[in-house]
């Protein structure tokens, strides 16, 4: 379970996420949304135990992250927006030491790794320096490695950014594989017609705080909106001086 | 209370510290290896340029130290007041050392701990913060070390040779550096940590702060070692004052005093002693060692968390009024040019890496041309101060060609990432390379000319040199500029956003290599005609080559002929760079 209990985090004074509360179960697939700026960026990297939180507490299936960050960490896959890549290793090198560093024996390893090979296409050049990669294939590498050791926690920051259509699809049926096999699948995303097709539910945050949770249909209801799909939704939401938020619409939230 | 952990997570099987340690000396390892073949199988060029003038200036300073020891010994006939004046050497030299270690390895670990993007990697993965810390601090140890070795290595085998020392005074050389590096290591990152921990905000004030300390205890010493007892030069007394003056680096407590006392030591034979200091300097290195690592584990990710808030606040910048000037004083440029010479000094001005390099470049030069009334030492022949005039002048030369080579070179490449923009806005490819070389050679002519004329009016020198100087000087401006603007653009690096990785590679290191055999040549033309013509002129006012007038008429036209020479030369060096980069920046593709 991920659990972001009245999560606070403040840069100087500026406060990046305030006050987040949130629970993910497992299974679950669930896509944060929000503008630039909205706190989704600082809420992952809280996750992910690379920033502490400067009040509440983030678990990651009961540890905490800034108390127990090994054990919270090696519970958690984690593909980020920019992905890092060692540029003179390749692709294998670089998987045997991400497999290695989550405890995997040598035949483990292998196999793992042929089994993400196959299902990401990685074959042609696995044994090629990450260096000469483009940045679908980084991306792709950095899906398999955070998968060699079947977390039960997937955080995912913006999934999609450099995929081809193939790739895409991919990497969309894999999430909802993992989900249905009981991970959780937390990720943040801009694409909303990614988020709409495979999440359960859309977290919508905007200046640091979480204004909605629940599903598309549940947003259309809180609005009272014709619209069906979630971009007119969110744009109502979100948008300019218009938005709902930025009138003082209180959003009830229904979280859990 | 701690919720209770869900039953379908199975209990961490985590790496022990060996286990974790061999992972990561695995994948370093193959870094390693990958990047040995990838250089040699591709910049054998670069690695023969590299290790021919390494061993050049290893030799250079070998041979110094040499000739220093032996002379030391030469003028030292007393061993004990000998043993002393090498003590004071030694101890100085480790001491300066140990002190530039501190702060190198902060730095470096400032960069490496909190700024690197293979950190926010580590970070997020389960290895222990103390693991992913000491990956870090024995890339900075391997850092250090080889500058030491590279500077440290010279003056101790000399002594070793001349010293005729036994066999284990060579055995201990590598042990003793590799842990006295330990210690200045440790202490810088533990500075490092405790800085970014508990004041961040401040973290650039205490840089600076201590560099001007630094800077202001190297020149306090420099003064008092430089404005010594100049009439009773090398005599015993004189020895016994500078002796005095170096007392600073006789403290016990100092790991630089440990380090040559103990290698004294065993250059003396007396290896229990020896043993004895390099046992407390292995100590000592575990001791801060382990500190470090232990401060580590409690404080880095803390303070990497508090990091990140303060680096990625926004920076409004405000117009200044020097751009206005600037603006104006571009006046006759074309528009396009002047506002690309304006948005490049912009950049480089809100780099406060870029500033704090050139700004510790000219330090160096200011200190050595602060010291230039010493290089006479009251001695009035002419030939002497002429030779140390065109060696300022070289000196002015060469300092400008590493500031091109720095941050010349690499701005057609930085640029690159950005040409798209360049591109569309439609103006002509070779502008731009001319706006960088108006902006290297016209932010160089003023401050170099003005420089060689300090000089030349310190030294006294005639108006004949002085002329034939500042000649020079615009020659060595102009084409050192046009060199590193062509090349930067013939031999571009677009993969690295780093200016000082990319002034490092091949590009930047033939940039270095032909501005320093332009300098030579050029100096060497208007420098050996100017000597030697003045040489027969004062001969001539003594009435020694009465009547040879022929020969000084070749004089004469040897001179006329070298300056011309150089200024043809010049023109080549400045155009034919600048041509070659017109036609290489208009093939490419972006």
């Amino acid at each position: 379970m991920i659990e972001f209990d009245n999560v606070t985090r403040t840069y100087a004074r500026k406060v990046a996420v305030d006050g987040l509360t949130l629970k993910v179960l497992p299974g679950e697939l669930c896509a944060l949304l929000g503008p630039n700026g909205a706190g989704k960026t600082t809420t992952i990297k809280m996750l992910t135990g690379l920033l502490r939180p400067t009040a509440g507490s983030v678990r990651v299936c009961g540890y905490d992250l800034a108390s127990d960050v090994r054990r919270a960490t090696h519970a958690i896959g984690y593909v980020p927006e920019e992905p890092f890549l060692y540029d003179k290793l390749s692709g294998r090198e670089f998987l045997e030491f991400a497999a290695e560093m989550r405890g995997l024996d040598r035949s483990t390893v292998n196999d793992r790794i042929r089994r993400e090979c196959r299902y990401f296409e990685l074959d042609d050049f696995i044994d090629d320096l990450t260096e000469t990669y483009s940045h679908g294939m980084k991306q792709r590498l950095v899906f398999a490695s955070a998968m060699l050791h079947d977390p039960p926690v997937l955080v995912i920051d913006e999934p999609m950014v450099g995929l081809d259509p193939r790739s895409v699809r991919m990497v969309k049926d894999r999430l909802r594989k993992l989900a249905a096999a009981g991970t959780i699948v937390f990720m943040s995303t801009h694409t909303l017609a990614i988020a709409e097709e495979i999440a359960q539910r859309i977290g919508i945050m905007d200046h640091g705080r979480l204004h909605f949770l629940g599903t598309v249909g549940q947003l259309q209801s809180e609005l009272a909106s014709s619209h069906t799909s979630l971009e007119p939704l969110f744009l109502e939401l979100t948008a300019g001086n218009n938005g709902r938020l930025r009138k003082g619409m209180d959003c009830k939230l229904e979280i859990e | 209370m701690r919720p209770p952990v869900l039953s379908s997570t199975p209990p961490p099987d985590f790496l022990s510290p060996q286990q974790e340690a061999r992972a990561f000396g695995r994948a370093r390892n193959r870094t390693l290896a990958t990047l040995l073949r990838q250089t040699f199988a591709h910049s054998r060029f670069r690695v023969t340029l590299v290790v021919v003038l390494t061993s050049l200036l290893w030799g250079g300073m070998f041979w110094m130290f040499t000739d220093g020891f032996w002379f030391l010994e030469s003028m030292i006939t007393q061993p004990d007041t000998h043993a002393q004046a090498v003590g004071g050497v030694f101890g100085a030299f480790f001491a300066a050392l140990m002190l530039m270690l501190i702060f190198s390895s902060g730095i470096i670990l400032y960069g490496s701990l909190f700024r690197s993007r293979e950190i926010a990697f580590l970070l997020t993965i389960p290895a222990r913060t103390e693991r992913v810390f000491l990956h870090k601090f024995q890339e900075a140890i391997v850092l250090s070390s080889w500058g030491f070795v590279l500077l440290g290595s010279p003056i101790l085998l000399a002594y070793g040779v001349v010293s005729a020392s036994p066999w284990y005074y060579y055995v201990l050389l590598l042990p003793f550096i590799v842990a006295f590096v330990y210690i200045p290591v440790s202490i810088g990152a533990i500075i490092c940590l405790f800085v970014v921990h508990r004041v961040p905000d401040n973290r650039l004030t205490v840089l600076v702060g201590g560099l001007v300390l630094l800077a202001v205890g190297g020149a306090w010493i420099a003064w008092g070692l430089l404005t010594g007892p100049r009439n009773d030069l090398l005599t015993p007394d004189w020895f016994q004052e500078i002796l005095g003056r170096l007392r600073f680096s006789d403290y016990r407590l100092l790991p630089s005093w440990w380090l040559s006392t103990g290698l004294l030591d065993a250059a003396s034979g007396a290896w229990s002693e020896s043993i004895l200091f390099f046992s407390l300097m292995i100590s000592n290195a575990l001791f801060f060692r382990q500190l470090a690592l232990w401060q580590a584990g409690r404080t880095y990710r803390a303070a990497y968390s508090g990091l990140y808030g303060k680096t990625m606040r926004r920076k409004r910048s405000r117009p200044m009024r020097f751009d206005r000037l600037l603006s104006w004083l571009l006046g006759p440029l074309p528009a396009a040019m002047r506002l690309m010479v304006i948005k490049d000094l912009r950049l480089f001005r809100r780099d406060p890496l870029q500033w704090s390099q050139f700004l510790i470049f000219t330090g160096f030069l200011v200190i050595y041309f602060f010291h230039i009334p010493r290089f006479t030492y009251g001695v009035s022949s002419i030939t002497w101060v002429n030779m140390v005039s065109f060696l300022n002048l070289s000196v002015v030369g060469l300092l400008f060609s590493t500031f091109t080579t720095r941050f010349i070179y690499p701005m057609i490449s930085l640029e690159g990432r950005r040409f798209w923009m360049l591109g569309l806005l439609g103006v002509p490819r070779q502008t731009i390379l001319w706006s960088k070389f108006f902006f290297a050679a016209g932010g160089a002519i003023v401050p170099c000319s003005g420089l060689v004329l300090v000089s030349d009016l310190m030294l006294g020198v005639s108006n004949l040199i002085v002329i034939s100087h500042q000649l020079t000087c615009l020659v060595l401006c102009l084409g050192l500029a046009g060199i590193a603007v062509g090349l930067g653009a013939w031999l571009p690096n677009f993969r690295d956003d780093s200016p000082s990785r990319i002034a490092a590679g091949f590009g930047g290191t033939l940039t270095l290599v032909v501005s320093t055999l332009y300098i030579l040549i050029v100096v060497l033309l208007t420098a050996l005609p100017t000597h030697f013509y003045l040489v027969a002129e004062y001969a001539n006012l003594g009435g020694n080559i009465q009547g040879q007038t022929g020969v000084q008429w070749w004089l004469g036209f040897w001179l006329v002929a070298g300056i011309a020479a150089s200024l043809i030369l010049g023109a080549i060096a400045t155009l034919v760079p600048l041509r070659i980069g017109f036609r290489a920046l208009q093939r490419m593709e972006f």
